[in-house]
């Protein structure tokens, strides 16, 4: 199971529209319609699972993006405003690449507002929005969320968040490091050496 | 109070040589803490700082006259030297802003920090390259073809260093690289007390033992259930080596654990005896435990090999996990009067217990008491 995948071609920007299946402008009680459908297929779903750690993660972190869903699309001044954080990201992220093709000179301030905005906007929209979405009644009821699940989810949403970002930042220009060269055959047979040379 | 006057300090640029030697120290070393310093904001080898690396406060940086005759670092001096290489370093030192490391260094750091076992310090160096998971991947792809081959000790040595290569992305506030953590790890193992025979883990079926046992000496359970597809006596020889890998003195351990074994193995077999003479004492435990007249502590001391003052069962395992990881194996908790205390369990049947040389104590602990003389009332 790979919650990394992107619903759709979000490029990482986390889509909560793709994610619930509606459209960008839909209406709050089209959204409420459709979550409560997922809701109850994913419930169905987690009582017909034979449990594991691994599926119990996956459901849980389900269970989160279609509350954190709910929670931001049935309000116009959250979705607005997450929209616009969204767009202007992929922006950003156009102007600094070009930047760096080009030999820009403002290439590092570009980066550096780029990577300020990328972390607000993976810790705002997907851990506290998760979180406090968890605190929604809407989403209580139809979820059943409790502090158990709150519990066991933190530390799920910061490692999704983080998995976000490396799956962003795999894509970006390097800029702490030397872009590197490596020779991925000679590395195979580095393995093999290291093997043999045995573990401490 | 007079006023301090202040220095009037001028930047003291270091020695370009002694510049090139920190650096490849820090490469052949696999230290990418220091490796990351001296590219710093605040690094002596800046040439606008007032700090300089031939303040002795900077030697650990420097390295040794011994080192610098080694093959390694005349090999990591020349990198560092090359043409390229020296020109982009010189930049980066003068630029104000944050550094872009050189790539083929720190690639080479991270390969001598495996070399070292120095996993972390590698883990670091590969992440920051984006060539983290690729590398990890690949020493399990061996791990696991050396599994089919049946070779216990080169599969484990791979499983361990990919392992070790691992990131923990729920690390707060920044991801970090994985670790053991056998303590932690060793006390949700034993969180619940046992009630029945089959919660003790050493007694378990051997195929439910190993699977558990693999699971928690690599650390994760993805890897663990591979390894269990993987025929019995694959599977035993895969654990024998993973003790042997996790824990170098192990058998230091194997030889206290005996004599742990073989008190607890007299006082049961004493209290028995009180058992079957006296029909009072078998409705009381605290009376059979103060009749022993033994304090219980004295076999996790034997275990661990010293006395922890007031020591606790869990303090006891903590500790016995930190120094002896699979130690927490072979043991259970048990109550001996108001005292709960870790004890050693095995299984007789357990396949897994000869090539760890833990049989012959097994054999013991199996053996029954000679049969008690009849008491007079």
């Amino acid at each position: 199971m790979n919650d990394t995948q992107s619903q759709s071609d979000d490029l990482g920007y986390i889509d909560y529209a793709a994610i619930l299946g509606v459209d960008d402008d839909a209406r709050p009680g089209d959204v409420r319609n459709v979550y409560k459908k997922r809701m109850r297929e994913l419930v169905r779903d987690i009582s017909e699972a034979t449990m594991t750690e691994a599926k119990r993660s996956h459901f849980l972190l389900e269970m989160a993006k279609l509350n954190a869903a709910l929670y931001l699309l049935r309000d116009r001044e959250l979705r607005d405003a997450y929209c616009a954080a969204r767009a202007h990201l992929i922006e950003l992220e156009r102007d600094w690449r070009e930047s760096v093709e080009q030999g820009g000179a403002d290439s590092e301030d570009l980066r550096r507002e780029y990577d300020r905005l990328l972390r607000d906007f993976l810790s705002r929209y997907v851990e506290e929005l998760m979180l406090t979405a968890g605190t929604d009644p809407e989403c209580l009821e139809s979820s059943g969320w409790d502090a158990a699940h709150a519990r066991h989810a933190a530390p799920l949403l910061r490692r999704y968040r983080h998995t976000l970002q490396l799956q962003i930042i795999a894509r970006l220009p390097y800029f702490e490091v030397t872009p590197p060269r490596v020779d991925w055959p000679e590395r195979e047979a580095w393995v093999n050496r290291m093997i043999s040379e045995g573990a401490r | 109070m007079a006023r301090r006057r202040a220095k009037n300090l001028q930047p003291t640029p270091s020695d370009p040589s002694v510049i090139a030697e920190a650096i490849a120290k820090a490469v052949v070393d696999g230290d990418v803490v220091n490796f990351r310093q001296i590219f710093g904001g605040l690094s002596p080898a800046r040439p606008d700082t007032v700090e300089t690396l031939a303040d002795p406060k900077y030697s650990y940086l420097l390295p040794s006259s011994t080192q610098k005759q080694t093959p390694d670092f005349q090999t990591a001096l020349r990198a560092v030297r090359s043409p390229d290489t020296w020109k982009h370093i010189e930049g980066e030192l003068a630029a104000k802003r944050p550094p872009q490391l050189p790539s083929e260094l720190l690639l080479s750091l991270g390969d001598h920090a495996v070399a070292q076992g120095k996993y972390t310090s590698a883990a670091q160096a590969y992440e920051v390259l984006r060539v983290r998971k690729d590398i990890q991947s690949r020493f399990f792809e061996a791990g696991r073809a050396a599994l089919g081959e049946r070779d216990a000790t080169r599969s484990v040595a791979a499983y361990l260093i990919g392992l070790g290569l691992g990131y923990d992305y729920a690390a707060f506030p920044e991801p970090m690289p994985m670790v053991p953590e056998f303590p932690r790890r060793a006390l949700i193992l034993h969180a619940e007390a046992p009630r029945r025979p089959e919660d003790v883990i050493p007694f378990r079926e051997p195929e439910v033992f190993l699977r558990l046992a693999i699971e928690y000496l690599l650390g994760e359970p993805d890897h663990a259930d591979e390894i269990c597809e993987a025929p019995m006596e694959t599977r035993v020889a895969f654990f024998a080596e993973l003790v042997r890998q996790r824990d170098p003195e192990w058998d230091a351990f194997v030889k206290r654990f005996a004599e742990a074994a073989a008190l607890e193995k007299e006082w049961n077999d004493r209290l028995r005896e009180m058992m079957a003479g006296d029909q009072n004492l078998r409705m009381y435990s605290q009376d059979i435990a103060e009749q022993l007249g033994e304090d219980p502590r004295r076999v996790p001391e034997i275990l661990l090999g010293r006395a922890i003052p007031n020591g606790e069962w869990w303090q006891y395992l903590k500790e016995l996990a930190y120094q002896h990881p699979p130690a927490a194996l072979f043991v259970s908790r048990r109550m001996l009067g108001r005292v709960e205390f870790i004890a050693p369990r095995l299984r007789l049947d357990n396949p897994a217990l000869a090539p760890i040389g833990l049989d012959a104590t097994a054999r013991l602990l199996a053996e029954k008491p000679p049969a008690a003389a009849s008491t007079a009332q």
